[in-house]
């Protein structure tokens, strides 16, 4: 695994990279499940000697040095999972399931904001909701009319500002007539 | 051509380079290796640094600035910006995207722009010492700088015209500066107390490898504070003596803050210290007021002890975090000029249980790393060996708003860096077109309590049900600390990646005038400033 030449990196990256989803954290670390928490950490320095991605700052290949840096944090995670005691036990498991990772694949069971969420007032809501929608149908005229009624009843919601100078933005470029 | 480390510290700064495997430190245009990170303004478009820039604070406070990293990065609306601003005699205002911006004499600067145009100064000083060209740095952050903090130094660093070759930690960098090419096995610890910053940090150093275990702080406490105390305390004397608070007029503060650090340092090597201050303030014949006082070395302690007590709790929530004792640590390594006084060593040996390390020089150790840092990078693959490597971790947790005001941790705090990690959530509303993902970071649960850093949206979402939609968002953290995020609709492939638009920060539009601006305008430096060759 070490790369000693710049050859050498680009063939190793060329070939994991294509299968780091199929490799275990000791596949990636060279080391047998039996291995003690001390040969983690003597392999993990070994591997990041040769392959810690500021040793290929100059590099101008940014695509390999892309992949290099996400094989590299995967080793890095790999050492953080393995070097715990509870996370290391976590990963058995989760081996024992066929998973290669120790992470959440569950869908979070929250969502992430819709932009009006941040939105106080009733009826700014519905007019952001509005101009978002002529916003998508690229009518910036109306886009820029909903989103001044909006921000009359909330003039402080940053979120509206911002989608009334895009609207705006969108308007000049189209060579409408610019808001008054 | 060469590459120099640069430790931009919120009071002075150094520079420094690698010359025949040896580290040479820039010296400072009137003696000593500290250039002060001040940057004094003109009606005439004239910029002053170093002595003529701290003299000019005096003279001129509302032109002046100093402690510009304390503000830079941040939202103009950051409760640090808005608590700086109260004792700032110069003025900010609000820009663009919420940034704190200088209002100079011509025009208004943004935070990088002014330290741009310090850097710029450096990055001179260090051409005419060295006789080369400067193109590249490493320029020297705390550990627990944010994202948008990085992003606006590298800002800074490309507006001087160096290419930034790496953000690099501070502890970190002094533990470079401290280990490289001694072939050690230790476990250490970086304690850094600077002008207007705190960080600790635990390493394990194993040759050339320098892990960082853990590290943590606080961007807002530091030598700057112990300043103020003093400077409260002289406050209350000439208040005592002419019924005069000279804290409400702004020459006089001025004064008073230079005085008070003088006094530190004086304090930092004799029990006391005794003097008159002239020429304070006017009083209500003309007449000038003048300050005799006379502070014993325990009542200075005495108001900077919840100051350090404040260090050594977050020293000891450090050691805990990666279940370590005081005891259990090698060697401290004190950096920053503030480890000079007194009792901030006295309580770092009580804690740990041995006397710090305070042969390196706290000053200058950590641009000597920065400096050995800047050579690896611009050698690496000339020769692969023999190379430090640094293993960092992320300052904070990160994480994204949810629905219900929650936080949703993407990253931990003190994961190895690069990191990459990957989290599916849905939608919250039917037909939900748009999500909006809102970065954060900081640990609580709750969005409000953390640090808001910046936001993307993910547009064009087909009409769906409620929950029914997945949406991978994905972090990725470099080794500069720089954060991406991708957001992508697991059905549609759609995507989008993209450095979070930051609060507080600077568009790629504003750097690039500002990179042209400076390159125009660019002045060589006065013969006064021009760093004595003979100092070296």
């Amino acid at each position: 695994m070490p790369a000693q030449t710049f050859e050498q990196l680009a063939a190793f990256v060329g070939q994991v990279f294509p299968k780091l989803d199929q490799l275990s954290y000791y596949d990636l670390l060279g080391l047998s499940s039996a291995t003690t928490e001390g040969e983690i950490r003597v392999a993990f320095y070994r591997i990041s000697t040769d392959l810690h991605p500021d040793r290929y700052h100059m590099l101008p290949d940014r695509e390999l040095k892309d992949r290099l840096e996400t094989i590299y944090a995967r080793i890095c995670e790999g050492y953080r999972v393995l070097s715990s005691p509870e996370r290391r036990a976590a990963y058995a498991k989760a081996l024992n399931e066929g998973k290669k990772r120790l992470t959440s694949s569950e869908r979070e069971s929250r969502a992430p904001q819709s932009p009006e969420d941040t939105i106080k007032h009733e009826e700014a809501k519905k007019f952001f909701r509005l101009g978002m929608m002529s916003l998508a149908r690229k009518d910036f005229k109306g886009a820029v009319m909903n989103f001044n009624f909006a921000r009359a009843f909330e003039p402080n919601a940053a979120v509206i500002n911002q989608k009334l100078s895009e609207a705006q933005a969108g308007l000049g470029k189209t060579g409408g007539p610019a808001a008054k | 051509m060469s590459v120099v480390g640069i430790d931009l510290g919120t009071t002075n700064s150094v520079i420094a380079t690698v010359r025949d495997g040896q580290v040479v430190v820039v010296p400072a245009a009137h003696g000593g290796y500290l250039h002060p990170s001040v940057v004094s303004f003109s009606t005439d478009g004239l910029k002053y640094f170093s002595r003529e820039a701290v003299a000019r604070r005096i003279v001129d406070p509302k032109n002046t600035v100093y402690s510009g990293k304390r503000l830079i990065g941040l939202s103009f609306r950051s409760k640090e910006v808005q608590k700086a601003i109260a004792r700032l005699p110069y003025e900010l205002r609000e820009g663009n995207n919420e940034q704190a911006v200088f209002v100079g004499p011509d025009r208004t600067y943004t935070i990088p722009e002014v330290s741009g145009l310090l850097l710029g100064y450096l990055r001179q000083c260090a051409e005419l010492f060295l006789g080369d060209t400067v193109t590249g740095a490493v320029i020297t952050v705390p550990a627990n700088f944010n994202d948008a903090q990085r992003r606006a130094t590298i800002d800074a660093g490309r507006i001087a015209g160096l290419d930034v070759l790496r953000v690099l930690n501070e502890p970190t960098a002094a533990a470079l500066a401290y280990g490289f090419g001694q072939h050690m096995s230790q476990r250490i610890v970086v304690y850094d107390f600077g002008g207007g910053t705190f960080d600790v940090t635990v390493l394990q150093v194993e040759g050339d490898v320098f892990e960082v275990l853990a590290t943590g702080g606080d961007t807002f406490l530091g030598g700057d504070d112990m300043d103020n105390a003093l400077l409260n305390i002289l406050a209350e004397l000439f208040h005592a003596e002419h019924g005069i608070d000279p804290r409400k007029d702004q020459a006089a503060h001025a004064r008073l803050l230079i005085a008070a650090e003088q006094v530190k340092c004086h304090l930092s090597e004799f029990p006391e210290a005794r003097g008159e201050l002239k020429n304070i303030a006017v009083g209500g014949q003309g007449e000038e007021l003048a300050l005799r006082f006379h502070i014993a070395r325990n009542v200075f302690e005495t108001a900077i002890r919840g100051l350090i007590g404040r260090t050594v709790q977050t020293t000891q929530e450090v050691l805990a975090s990666v279940g370590l004792a005081p005891s259990q640590i090698d060697e401290v390594i004190m950096v920053g000029g503030t480890t000079r006084v007194p009792l901030v060593r006295a309580e770092v040996e009580r804690f740990f249980g041995r006397p710090p390390r305070i042969d390196l020089n706290p000053d200058e150790v950590v641009a000597w790393g920065a400096a050995i840092q800047a050579e690896n990078l611009a050698h690496a693959g000339e020769n692969l060996s023999n190379r430090a490597v640094l293993l960092d971790v992320t300052p904070r947790a990160l994480g994204i708003a949810v629905t219900g005001g929650f936080a949703e941790r993407i990253l931990d705090r003190n994961v190895p860096l690069p990191v990459e990690q990957t989290r599916i959530f849905t939608t919250s509303a039917d037909n939900q077109s748009t999500v909006r993902i809102q970065v954060c970071q900081g640990e609580s649960r709750r969005f409000d309590e953390n640090v808001p850093l910046g936001e993307l949206e993910l547009s064009g979402i087909p009409p769906a049900r409620r929950g029914e939609v997945a949406i991978e968002v994905t972090f990725r953290v470099d080794t500069n600390g720089i954060l991406r995020v991708r957001a992508r609709d697991a059905a549609t492939g759609a995507a989008r990646e993209a450095a979070v638009n930051v609060r507080g920060g600077m568009s790629d539009v504003e750097v690039a005038e500002a990179v042209e601006r400076q390159k125009s305008q660019e002045s060589p430096i006065e013969d006064s400033l021009v760093p004595d060759l003979e100092a070296t």
